[in-house]
């Protein structure tokens, strides 16, 4: 840090947003449609987890904090396909709740370029639940 | 994986003997995930950029027991990366209190090579 953001940080008023009371959770739906085995399966969720933590601690660190106490919990959902990942993660944008996909490099069991998983939050479960409601656990 | 490869890696160490669902393992392996980058960009910020740019490489692999696991740990820990244990919260499946998945890294490729090679990747 330089003296001049040093001096900044010292005396900038704090950053102060809040997010309504709640269980945070994180959805990482998983498209099914690749057949992906157990070990793949598990990568691709893990990447989708921590790309959603990274930007949702950039970009909103009040919904991070109430994510992190409630245990930053997850939970591992059956997508069907491609169309169907999009269509959960612009539900999710069009009601301002963060939504992220990952592609896979192809390096392994699957073409470069699949889309693999969409992770929707964190957010409340209320919030998740019109979006994710009818997906069957993984 | 192409051998020239070295960017950094982080591999995610699963419990054999637990015979997880593959939703429970896949949630377990994120908590660990998240938990390994959230402690290095801390302490690491440099590498946690380097891996995420290079496409943020995980590695599930599988040990026997939990005594194997928090071998690994030590030796992880020993050699300097971050290692992070996650321990079920028993709402599903096993008992509260299980540990279930190491995470380590990320670390520069061959080091954690060097500690996991002889273990198994989850099919």
């Amino acid at each position: 840090m330089g003296l001049r953001s040093f001096i900044h940080h010292l005396t900038a008023p704090a950053i102060t947003s809040t997010v309504p009371a709640g269980r945070y959770r994180l959805a990482i739906v998983v498209n099914t449609s690749l057949k992906m085995k157990k070990g793949k399966i598990a990568a691709q969720v893990g990447h989708g987890a921590v790309k959603a933590a990274l930007k949702c601690a950039g970009n909103n660190p009040a919904c991070m904090d109430a994510w992190l106490s409630s245990g930053q919990a997850k939970i591992c959902l059956k997508g069907v396909d491609d169309e169907q990942l999009l269509s959960l993660q612009q539900q999710a944008k069009d009601v301002e709740i963060q939504a992220v996909s990952i592609r896979d490099a192809g390096r392994t069991q699957i073409p470069a370029g699949s889309l693999t998983v969409v992770a929707i939050g964190p957010a409340r479960d209320e919030d998740l639940e019109p979006i994710t409601g009818a997906l069957k656990l993984l | 994986m192409s051998s020239l490869d070295d960017s950094p890696s982080m591999v995610l160490i699963t419990r054999r003997d637990l015979k997880l669902s593959r939703g429970k393992l896949a949630a377990q392996c994120a908590h660990a995930a998240v938990k390994c980058a959230l402690r290095a960009r801390s302490r690491k910020a440099r590498l946690v950029e380097r891996w995420s740019k290079s496409g943020a490489r995980k590695i599930v692999l599988e040990c026997e027991d939990v005594k194997q696991l928090l071998q690994l740990k030590e030796q992880a820990k020993e050699a300097g990366m971050i290692a992070m244990l996650i321990e079920d919260a028993g709402h599903t499946e096993i008992p509260a209190g299980t540990i279930t998945v190491l995470g380590i890294g990320p670390a520069p490729k061959s080091s954690i090579d060097d500690l996991v090679k002889h273990l198994k990747l989850v099919n």
